[in-house]
């Protein structure tokens, strides 16, 4: 299938602009920040491109749907999301410095969609259950929030290696503290209405908007940790270490809610294959 | 004031108490899908220590998102909650009235030099001109004369943002709620019922027992369609829906498309297949086919002229790995026989010659002179339905598009408010600007030095 021969070309060119983003870091040279940046336009690009095609490809099959449907599709759209989020922060922050953190995740996350024995590229037609409206407007929310949630933890790590003298260039913390609100806030609203998808989608298929699942719990643990972040910021102003190690937590819930919860048993069981 | 004296409202209006609970509700959450719960818990049960699982039982571990615990918790979480508004409340009314310049006299002190403009024009062009740059993006809200020669106009951007922190809490109270009425007047339960029959009650979820419905559910027909790689691909249940006999509702009943029947929803959930399936089967005399009869197990029909009785004594699915037959007893005159008929008679023949001459149990033509032909087996399905009722869901999606609402004022608006002074310093007239935010100064700061730039391009373009 084209899309995932040009997916697996994406994945180089993160990995290409990962390796840019560290000859810039160690040559010191802006050359290199613009061969990266370059790499990652042409990465978000092709994968857009690919994304496009397998779903004009279900449609030459018969099945039909959008590409979000099991696990390797929601790698691949939740890759693009960071990279899409990382090129959006470069362009406003005029930083290049981000690139290194960032774009690992979205090259691990691609080559694990595609690397990983147990996880099939093949486009699958949908079961009942997924025959819904609902799962568009659900995965794409749940997965822009996780997106905005990755680069609030990636510049939550940023802030623990500024003071090396390696990576110097890091923005001051200032910069940092409020790329990190910006994007837990960013993350938090996303993955509010990622639950409120679920729960409507829920209603309709599970015969009840909440059925206290793994996942769902999982969810809202992750959205509470946020949620506690935001108070804590707004009630008693953390900002900065305290910020970035909130960051850093609601991270690992996240990772959890996508990943950790597939080992309890539940209902989200579409992940498993 | 003196309500901060009172002990009771000093500990609820503590954000360290929000904290605390939304921590605890984090920590129950995580044990909960870590110790399996409901339904679920029943066989771990059996497989931990008695001593162990009577002690978690007593803790309500095995349902704690609905134990006494959890339900505490809310409640004090709910507690907090409107302590906390109404102790916030009158200062945010306050501010969200308050005057533009009251209590901000030091509102000019310490601006930062691009804050600040000195130019030749008089007081009132100057006033004219930041009223029309002002007014861009703010909403005018005051205009005082300080003095004879000095004049501060104020405008504002997102007044009623101040409202959106409390929309969400409110948005968190009608979900509890919600949750809470469907909690106490809701239920859910299960019914299976087969094709062709009917039910009026379902079993209550976790072994509550049983509930009659106000009406009663006919199971017309179930399907069941797969993929070509085996995967399933459509459930469908024909329902009928009686009341007094009276139809009240017909229909097909999917996955993700449930019915909604006075307030109580029917959802496809499961299906099987009965062990009473229908044999069709078909026999022939001298060559000659009969027509085809479709029986269930026990019944009978009688062979032409007399001949005698045919009965279904048997029917399986697929019998000793061969596929499916079905064993039927022929009564005649000559006394009863009764053998084997198997849908794949010619295959099983293929692959053990002589079979049916060994063992004569297996030949279809046990029966002479008539020969018997098993054309299939049709299953019988039965439907299984999830059936609910929550009384609170209404409330609860309420709750959810006010806190989408809410989380956008909280989040994307701010009460933003600047003040420009202009005012007559001897030969020069001075222009301030200063500004004051609830929330996101970043926002705050980017608008103002939009502002403060489009006042130094116009004074720059003035005086040249």
């Amino acid at each position: 299938m084209t899309n995932t021969m040009i997916l697996s070309w994406v994945t180089f060119l993160y990995f290409g602009a990962f390796v840019f983003y560290l000859f810039r870091l160690v040559f010191g040279k802006e050359f290199w920040g613009k061969a990266a940046f370059c790499a990652v336009l042409g990465g978000l690009g092709g994968h857009t491109l690919g994304l496009l095609l397998r779903w004009k490809e279900s449609y030459a099959l018969g099945i039909g749907h959008a590409p979000l449907s099991n696990f390797y599709e929601s790698l691949i759209f939740f890759a693009w999301a960071v990279v899409m989020l990382y090129v959006i922060v470069e362009w406003r922050i005029k930083n290049r410095s981000l690139g290194v953190f960032v774009l690992p995740v979205a090259f691990l996350l691609m080559a694990f969609a595609s690397l990983a024995p147990n996880i099939s590229d093949r486009i699958q037609p949908l079961v009942p259950a997924l025959q819904s409206n609902w799962l568009t407007s659900h995965v794409v929310t749940c997965f822009m929030g996780y997106a905005a949630f990755t680069v609030a933890f990636a510049i939550g790590i940023m802030f623990f290696l500024r003071n090396i003298s390696l990576f110097s260039f890091i923005p001051e913390a200032d910069v940092l503290d409020e790329l990190i609100y910006q994007h837990a806030v960013l993350g938090f609203v996303f993955l509010t209405l990622g639950i409120m998808t679920g729960s409507v989608w829920a209603h309709y298929a599970w015969g009840s908007y909440w059925s206290w699942d793994p996942k769902e719990t999982w969810s809202l643990i992750t959205w509470l940790i946020y949620a506690v972040m935001l108070h804590a910021r707004y009630v008693r102003g953390w900002k900065g270490k305290r910020m970035a190690v909130l960051a850093i937590i609601g991270f690992a819930a996240v990772l959890f809610t996508y990943l950790g919860v597939n080992y309890l048993p539940g209902l989200h069981s579409y992940l498993q294959s | 004031m003196t309500k901060q004296k009172n002990p009771f409202w000093s500990f609820f209006t503590s954000v360290y108490l929000t904290i605390t609970l939304l921590v605890f509700t984090v920590v129950m959450s995580v044990v909960g899908t870590f110790i399996p719960q409901q339904d679920a818990a029943r066989e771990f049960v059996q497989a931990i220590p008695p001593g162990l699982a009577s002690f978690l039982q007593t803790m309500q571990a095995f349902d704690l998102f609905h134990s006494v615990w959890f339900f505490l918790i809310m409640l004090f979480l709910s507690l907090n909650l409107i302590v906390c508004s109404l102790n916030r409340w009158p200062l945010t009314w306050k501010q969200f009235r308050g005057a533009p310049l009251s209590g901000e006299d030091d509102l000019f002190r310490g601006l930062s030099p691009e804050r600040v403009f000195l130019c030749d024009e008089d007081v009132g062009t100057m006033t004219g001109r930041m009223e029309g740059f002002l007014g861009r993006k703010y909403r005018k809200i005051g205009k005082t004369q300080e003095k004879e020669d000095a004049v501060i106009i104020c405008g504002e951007k997102g007044r009623y943002s101040r409202f959106a922190v409390y929309v969400v809490h409110l948005s968190v109270q009608l979900l509890i709620l919600g949750a809470l009425m469907g909690a106490y007047w809701g239920w859910e339960g299960y019914v299976n019922i087969g094709e062709g029959e009917t039910a009026d009650a379902i079993d209550l979820k976790g072994g509550k027992g049983s509930k009659a419905l106000p009406f009663t559910i006919r199971c017309d027909k179930f399907m069941v369609a797969f993929y070509e790689n085996g995967a399933p691909k459509t459930y469908r249940s024909d329902l009928t829906f009686l009341k007094d006999g009276k139809t009240i509702y017909q229909g097909p009943l999917l996955v993700n498309h449930p019915v909604s029947l006075e307030g109580i929803r029917v959802y496809q959930a499961s299906y099987g297949s009965s062990p009473d399936g229908r044999a069709s089967l078909a026999f022939s005399r001298g060559g000659k086919e009969g027509k085809l009869i479709k029986l269930g197990p026990g019944e009978s029909f009688s062979l032409p002229e007399k001949a005698g009785t045919v009965q279904i004594v048997r029917l399986e699915e697929n019998l000793m790995q061969m596929g499916p037959a079905v064993k039927i007893m022929v009564r005649s005159g000559q006394g009863e026989v009764s053998f084997w008929i198997f849908q794949h008679i010619d295959k099983i023949r293929e692959m053990n010659p002589g079979v049916t001459e060994q063992v004569p149990m297996f030949n279809p033509a046990t029966f002479k002179p008539y020969l018997f032909v098993l054309k299939g087996i049709e299953e019988r399905y039965y439907t299984g339905l999830q059936v609910s009722r929550d009384p609170g869901a209404p409330l609860v999606a309420a709750a959810a598009v006010l806190m989408m609402v809410g989380l956008i004022g909280t989040f994307f608006s701010s009460h933003r408010r600047i003040w420009i002074k202009i005012q007559r310093l001897e030969e020069k007239t001075k222009i301030s600007v200063a500004a004051r935010t609830n929330k996101h100064p970043v926002v705050l700061d980017r608008e103002v030095r939009q502002l403060t730039e489009q006042i130094k391009v116009s004074l720059e373009k003035g005086s040249t």
